[in-house]
């Protein structure tokens, strides 16, 4: 209990920064380099905070409404960038992301300019964002099982193999948009409820560069990476406290590091661990069923292969 | 109306040399490399040091610039960019990694030297150049304006006009057209890539130290600012187009000039990043980019 | 021996234009039932543009295709494999990264539950009729081109398709694999599967199809039986490049 009060804010910001890398990642794990999620996130904390303290809104409707629109902007996005991808599609993303950081810039009182908007008092809590981020982890979980997780790894490694396969795969791109946005927007919203401040700093490149980093340390490939990225991310500066100045130099090398060696992430550690493995005992299969093919004793190999476990018998 | 036109060519032979360096790695070898910012503002950095140190004529702090430029260049090539090209499982996953890389990397210079200025701004006043102004009617000129008008004019020129005519030149365009014919040409795209990431290093180190004289000083954070106008020049003027970076970084500087006299400044960054969006949206190859540019 | 059985897939004067080329330039011919039909020809010749065409990535300039009695020419290419007409790519296109079981499954993904039916019998099947049991856990990226080649196969069959369009299926192999998998396609048209092979390897089409079919310059310049369409001297000439001059 005495950790969790003295924590409370890193918890918060760990809820928060999760639901910010899903928002990125939804996007990558279909192909879609699409780093708007910075871009929906301003919008969903901005609408709040304005809607609140401009209107008088309160915290839950403020925040319905936020999240709705970076949800709408975010497939009309979707829409207006539909022909580009890789690399373009990235940058004008990023561009989309520093333009509204511009415009929140010149936004006058509404949006209180470099300063930014404080004292937003919301009646959210903390629990409300945690039960949030289980919700869509478990929802997640339904992506990477099955189905719609073959579906999603078709779409985003072969796309023509993907539509040949009767896969819808500009609807899944949109999709993809419209759950970034959703995300992207409830993080924004959560945060500026939990923080009561936003500005155009805590909006801008530096959040796109946290967003990266967290799905590329966690990886790519669940929601597992972004819980990890996230937690790492987070509470790394506070575990490494003597560090103090050198902070921003670890932070860059264990970037780069992560980028050279671990490009899964350590999600993707796990998982070619977990094929190696697979890999052991599928090599004395292959090699007997290689045997099998070349016309060797059908009954010898293919029985001390379902002795090896590799074969089920369905 | 002229001094802002020769404002706005000044500032845009800075972006054409720093967007140079960005445009020749991204156009043939295909690396987008976020790091060059941080090498630009880096290399600054050092000449900064040294002339701190030691009266130099400005041509050598240049020189030297432009030396550590290359040499930060090939060795973030060597060391990062080689070892994650190396170990990519598809070209997909290269770009994105190679970026966040370039991202990482960025992040280590432009720390060490927040650490050692204190985020202060850091000049090279201490060189045996003076910045002089002439004045012709009512148009104010300076010697390092000169200077670099000149350097970008000679340098993109130059560069176009090589790259064009000389065998090296065709070799880059070929590797950037499809380097797997290319290599079976004979040519060695590791070490044209190496070369090419130095010319691009040694670009941004000359373009930084030019940029502090003629603002007098530039701050850790300047080189990221450069970044995106650089991408927003490269993106305009159309990817594989050396006529398109000079036109590109000439049109973003007469267009950021023209909103910074006819707004506030606060808007002159939108123009990069709209510029950005909207060509990406409306003709994503550029003004002179060929069709098929955009990966799909 | 045709009589009144309906033709799986009637092409009916389909051109291909674009961008002043004439991929296709007015091809007609139709496939009968549970047999092995190649279509052979160089390269420019237009043959895997016709292709595209018959599988929807690329649109008709003119005329029509029929599948099973049905006009299919202004379907999306993503609802031909609902329809019942299922692909293999020049390259072998396979995920890396999913057991062979997994890529199979994904040719059932996304069909409608009528025409899927009982999803993990016809995978099961597709793994028998195309021998890789005890491949399922493995990734295909370490295994043979001709093994991954396979899964393709059982991947495009687990759809119980109707019609199976094959691009250049053995090209890559050695002599052993493209033995193997003529074998294997001759062993699924006798089950009665519809097929239609672009290939180069002139030996391959000879042992393994019904009828064949040469094409050149966008045009059908010859069919029949696959020896006298080799036989035919159009199509040496065409081989040996002698009218070469309009090869895009």
């Amino acid at each position: 209990m005495n950790f969790f009060s003295t924590n409370i804010i890193l918890v918060e910001n760990t809820l928060i920064v999760i639901l910010l890398a899903l928002s990125i990642q939804i996007p990558l794990r279909l192909g879609v380099f699409s780093f708007a999620a910075i871009g929906y996130y301003a919008i969903g904390a901005y609408s709040s905070a304005i809607l609140m303290l401009e209107f008088g809104w309160g915290s839950w409707e403020a925040m319905f409404v936020a999240t709705v629109f970076a949800t709408v902007v975010a497939y009309l996005l979707g829409l207006v960038l539909a022909r580009l991808t890789g690399l373009y599609l990235g940058m004008a993303t990023i561009a989309f992301d520093l333009i509204l950081v511009v415009i929140v810039l010149n936004g006058g009182s509404l949006t209180g300019g470099p300063v930014g908007i404080f004292g937003v008092l919301g009646s959210i809590e903390l629990w409300h964002l945690a039960a949030a981020v289980i919700i869509v982890l478990a929802l997640l979980t339904l992506t990477e099982r099955g189905k719609l997780a073959r579906r999603f790894d078709a779409v985003r490694e072969d796309p023509q193999l993907a539509s040949s396969m009767g896969i819808d795969v500009v609807s899944y791109r949109r999709l993809s948009f419209l759950i970034s946005g959703a995300l992207g927007g409830l993080a924004g919203a959560f945060a500026i409820n939990l923080r009561t401040t936003i500005s155009p700093e805590s909006i801008g490149f530096g959040l796109v560069v946290l967003g990266l980093t967290v799905i590329i340390v966690g990886g790519q490939a669940s929601w597992v990476g972004a819980v990890i990225g996230a937690c790492i991310f987070v509470w790394l500066p506070k575990l490494l406290d003597f560090v103090g100045d050198w902070e921003e130099i670890i932070y860059g090398m264990v970037v780069v590091l992560a980028a050279i060696f671990i490009p899964g992430g350590i999600v993707g550690l796990f998982l070619e661990a977990k094929h190696r493995r697979q890999s052991k005992r599928n090599r004395s299969v292959v090699e007997q069923v290689s045997a099998l093919l070349a016309g060797e004793d059908e009954h010898e190999s293919r029985s001390a292969a379902v002795n090896e476990g590799a074969i089920s018998d369905r | 109306m002229i001094q802002d036109l020769l404002n706005a060519l000044t500032l845009g032979s800075i972006y054409l040399l720093f967007a140079l360096g960005m445009a020749l790695v991204w156009g043939t070898i295909g690396i987008l490399n976020f790091a060059h910012g941080s090498i630009f503002m880096f290399a600054t950095f050092i000449s900064y040091l040294i002339a701190e140190r030691i009266v130099l004529p400005l041509p050598v702090i240049l020189v030297i610039a432009a030396a550590v430029g290359a040499i930060l260049s090939v060795a973030v090539q060597v060391l990062a960019f080689q070892p994650i090209m190396r170990r990519a499982k598809n070209q997909h996953s290269a770009e994105l990694q190679i970026l966040i890389g370039g991202i990482g990397i960025a992040a280590v210079p432009i720390a060490i030297a927040q650490r050692a200025t204190l985020s202060n701004p850091f000049g090279l006043g201490n060189s045996s150049f003076q910045v002089q102004i002439y004045e012709i009617g009512d148009v104010r000129v300076s010697n390092i304006m000169i200077m670099i008008l000149f350097a970008g004019l000679v340098l993109g020129g130059g560069l176009a006009w090589w790259i064009k005519v000389s065998r090296q030149g065709l070799a880059l365009r070929a590797i950037g057209v499809n380097d797997e014919v290319a290599s079976i040409m004979g040519i060695n795209k590791q070490r044209l890539a190496l070369a090419t990431m130095a010319l691009g290093g040694a670009l941004a180190g000359l373009a930084g130290a030019l940029l502090t004289v003629y603002l007098s000083a530039i701050t850790p954070e300047s080189g990221d600012a450069l970044l995106i106008k650089a991408f927003a020049a490269i993106v305009l003027g159309g990817l594989g187009s050396i006529a398109g970076v000079i036109a590109g970084s000439l049109v973003l500087a007469l267009s950021e000039t023209l909103v910074l006299t006819h707004t506030s400044g606060t808007w002159v960054n939108a123009v990069s990043f709209g510029l950005i969006f909207l060509i990406l949206v409306v003709r994503p190859q550029g003004i002179f980019g060929r069709k098929n540019v955009v990966r799909t | 021996m045709t009589g009144k059985t309906q033709a799986v897939l009637e092409v009916n004067n389909i051109a291909v234009h674009y961008g002043g080329i004439k991929a296709v330039n007015g091809i007609s011919f139709s496939l009968e039932p549970g047999r092995i039909s190649g279509i052979l020809g160089p390269n420019g010749s237009g043959k895997t543009t016709l292709l595209g065409a018959l599988t929807r990535m690329v649109s008709l300039t003119s005329g029509s295709l029929v599948f099973l009695g049905q006009d299919y020419s202004k379907v999306p290419a993503r609802k031909i494999l609902s329809l019942g007409i299922a692909r293999t790519f020049q390259t072998v296109r396979v995920l890396p990264d999913r057991t062979v079981l997994d890529n199979i499954l994904l040719g059932t993904d996304a069909l409608s539950s009528s025409r899927a039916g009982n999803v993990k019998e016809n995978v099961r099947q597709a793994i028998e009729r195309t021998g890789l049991e005890g491949f399922e856990q493995v990734r295909p990226g370490e295994l043979s081109y001709g093994v991954q080649r396979r899964v393709e196969i059982a991947r495009a069959i687990a759809a119980q398709p109707s019609l199976l369009l094959l691009d250049e299926p053995t090209a890559g192999m050695n002599q052993h694999e493209r033995q193997e998998i003529g074998t294997l396609l001759r062993k699924l048209s006798e089950e009665g599967l519809t097929q239609l092979l672009i290939e180069h390897d002139v030996q391959m089409m000879l042992d393994t199809c019904d009828k064949l079919f040469a094409m050149n310059f966008g045009v059908l310049i010859a069919e029949g039986t696959p020896e006298s369409v080799v036989q035919s001297i159009a199509v040496q000439e065409s081989y040996l490049g002698k009218r070469a001059q309009q090869n895009a």
